[in-house]
């Protein structure tokens, strides 16, 4: 009768297990569920890893959750099953550690651990420490960033370095809550904060940054085709949190280039607009 | 043998748990919200109450209610907004707002079968602005400056000189681009038709509210009678009934059509034929040109002389300079007799009413490269040629062109001077205010 329970329980982990699949592949009601498109280079290297760690999660899970629901089963209080000779209920034995099995569930994670910190290395330092360098007068100078983002509550404010390349100079370029962006380079971003803790995030970059007050980041990415997506504060900020929305729009270099002249005619006045 | 049997107490225990299920529904309110209303102007009431009353008085009971009844009746509820002026197809009306717009705007927050949202102002106003449009949300006190109160009519940062309304693109510039450097975010990701939508609400806000304002300011002179007299109509068959038809007619008139005549509604009418025309800029103007540097030169004159930005901006432009002013929403009511702003009890009945707190407000600082009317120059000389309504900053009408135009250039050339006083000679030297750019 109670093995009743160990099949509900064992239930958990196989529903848990097929709605991972059903996700992943695009069944029924999940459909959509998983992954967003990607538009960066860098991206393919993080959803990789992304199921490298998914599947050493499911081999683990999958195997602990049956153990468990065999264990279970096995020892289920059946009433007659579990009796000594003399009719009596069997009583459970203590055991205090097992000290090759706390060796065993102790090391294996670790070796799985360390894989995944090398595994991922060439990603991390791709993604977040070598800042693509180009060349100026014969040295290798890292890419000046091409807009600065700059997060405030509630919102994203963009400011294009304009003609001179430089942030933080008369003819940046501002504008709000959307950033548009050639397609054709790899894109650098500048990133601060004018309040508290915010964080960058754009889902179909698979790309995160936290922006931190006082200090100066830098993200970068390599668009692979024109496309409209949002950017959201994945840094829980303040009531407006879940209005901190904008749009990223890549674009080709043409249209960039158009945008850029819109921004600069509205930064000067008309009449000096239309003599250019 | 002996048996221990336990008492159970049944019935005190059943008892208890019905209890706790009442003290949980209790705490955790098992009624509906009340529908929301639009909120009494209580701070104008009390300011009219001291401005024509003997100190200690106040206004006959029956005013409160009868001010809602009227503002009920001619605007409706945040729910069922109503706009009493679309009369016919071709009313000029027309012009200021249309009632599809106030419906999408209004209301609760929903969607329709397609996702088109409804209950715009709810979805992203309400919690700065207020349900009546007061800049009174429950955020406003943490914010600086305040939210905007819609109700008197003034709005800061437009193209139109002092006193006329915005114009429709001014205030879909500020729910676009929203203000940099306050609390005013940008709504880019809205559609059009959504931006539209708001704008005519918040006109809508504005007219009842200053409709409102109007209505109290002439509550003194009733001497306690109605501002209509339901009364006069409720009798068919009186002798008098014919007279007292028509003094009711002439009460409704006032009260309808005059009050809310020129200086309230009619102002919103092609407001675009107001617009400031900003003349063309001088060549020297553009960064690249030879003789930008000497117009900047004649603008810190200005800045310095003429114009005399120095008094209220600072010596340097760190907006250091008076400091001790509040904007035309906190000073209608702070220069009320008997109220001190250094003495909070003074002014405790305005804040129970409804009033925010007072703060200074602060002459910008210039060395911050963020212009919240707009990055455009345009804007910029906007601000200097009309000055900024409610605020301290004047108009300029003594300023030429050429000199508005070399102030502009100066302005939006300080966040980057250098404190050699040479401008981009040599970038070594620490700007000004190096937090400003930093």
């Amino acid at each position: 009768m109670n093995r009743i329970w160990s099949i509900l329980f064992f239930l958990v982990p196989i529903l848990g297990v097929a709605t991972f699949i059903m996700a992943a592949s695009g069944i029924g009601p999940l459909k959509g569920a998983w992954l967003p498109e990607n538009y960066a280079q860098s991206g393919e290297t993080i959803d990789h890893l992304f199921n490298v760690i998914h599947l050493i999660c499911a081999a683990i899970f999958i195997s602990t959750g049956t153990a468990i629901g065999w264990f279970v089963w096995k020892f289920a209080d059946r009433g007659d099953v579990n009796v000594d000779t003399n009719g009596k209920a069997r009583k459970a034995r203590y055991i205090h550690g097992n000290w090759k099995l706390e060796l065993l569930w102790t090391v294996i994670p670790g070796f799985i651990l360390l894989f995944i910190a090398f595994y991922q290395m060439n990603a991390w330092s791709e993604t977040r420490l070598n800042r693509p360098a180009i060349e100026i007068d014969g040295q290798m100078v890292p890419k000046p960033p091409l807009v600065l983002v700059k997060a405030k509550q509630f919102g994203w404010e963009f400011h294009y370095a304009g003609a001179d390349q430089k942030i933080h100079t008369q003819d940046d370029l501002y504008v709000e809550n959307k950033l548009v962006i050639p397609d054709d380079e790899t894109i650098v971003m500048q990133m601060e904060s004018r309040d508290v803790i915010h964080s960058f995030f754009v889902p179909k970059l698979r790309l995160k940054q936290d922006i931190v007050p006082g200090m100066t980041q830098f993200a970068w990415f390599t668009p692979t085709g024109k496309a409209k997506m949002g950017i959201i504060c994945a840094e829980l900020c303040g009531w407006g949190h879940s209005q901190m929305k904008g749009t990223l729009e890549i674009v080709s270099r043409a249209e960039f280039n158009q945008y850029i002249t819109e921004l600069e005619s509205e930064n000067r006045p008309a009449e000096l607009a239309e003599n250019e | 043998m002996k048996t221990h049997q336990r008492k159970i107490p049944k019935q005190p225990a059943s008892c208890l748990g019905a209890l706790i299920v009442v003290l949980v529904m209790l705490l955790a309110g098992c009624e509906r919200s009340p529908q929301p209303q639009f909120r009494l102007n209580n701070v104008e009431l009390i300011k009219q109450e001291r401005l024509n009353l003997d100190d200690g008085e106040h206004f006959p009971e029956h005013y409160p209610t009868e001010l809602s009844n009227i503002l009920t009746a001619l605007f409706g509820t945040p729910n069922e907004p109503r706009f009493p002026f679309l009369l016919g197809e071709d009313d000029d009306a027309h012009e200021i707002l249309s009632l599809e717009n106030l419906e999408l705007a209004a209301g609760p927050v929903s969607s329709g079968r397609k996702g088109e949202p409804s209950g715009l102002y709810r979805e992203h106003c309400v919690q700065c602005h207020g349900i009546t449009g007061d800049g009174a949300g429950p955020t406003a006190a943490f914010l600086t400056p305040y939210p905007r109160d819609f109700r008197m009519g003034k709005f800061k940062f437009k193209s139109t000189p002092l006193g006329k309304p915005p114009t429709d693109e001014d205030l879909s510039r500020i729910i676009r681009h929203g203000i940099p450097g306050t609390a005013m975010p940008s709504f880019q990701t809205l559609s059009p038709t959504e931006v539209a939508a708001l704008i005519d609400y918040v006109k809508y806000l504005s007219i009842r509210g200053q409709y409102e304002r109007r209505l109290m300011s002439e509550l003194a002179s009733m001497d306690g009678d109605p501002l209509l007299d339901l009364s006069l109509i409720e009798k068919e068959d009186d002798s008098e009934a014919e007279e007292n038809h028509e003094i009711f007619e002439e009460q409704l008139y006032t009260v309808v059509g005059e009050y809310c005549s020129e200086e309230i509604v009619a102002r919103w009418i092609d407001p675009d034929s107001k617009i400031t025309e900003v003349p063309a800029a001088p060549q020297s103007y553009s960064i690249e040109s030879a003789d930008h540097k000497k117009l900047i030169e004649t603008g810190q004159a200005l800045f310095r002389g003429k114009a005399n930005c120095v008094q209220c901006h600072g010596d340097t432009g760190l907006g250091d300079g008076a400091t001790d002013n509040h904007d035309a929403w906190t000073k209608d009511w702070l220069n009320t007799t008997g109220v001190d702003v250094n003495l909070p009890e003074s002014y405790q009945h305005f804040i129970d009413a409804g009033a925010m707190r007072p703060k200074k407000i602060r002459p910008r600082n210039l060395r911050m490269p963020v212009f919240r009317g707009g990055n455009r120059p345009e804007d910029t000389y906007r601000r200097i040629i009309n000055g900024i309504e409610g605020t301290p900053m004047p108009s300029s009408p003594t300023l030429t062109p050429e000199e508005i135009w070399a102030l502009v250039a100066y302005v939006r050339a300080m966040p980057y001077e250098l404190s050699d006083e040479g401008i981009g000679q040599n970038e070594s030297h620490a700007p000004v205010n190096e937090q400003a750019i930093r």
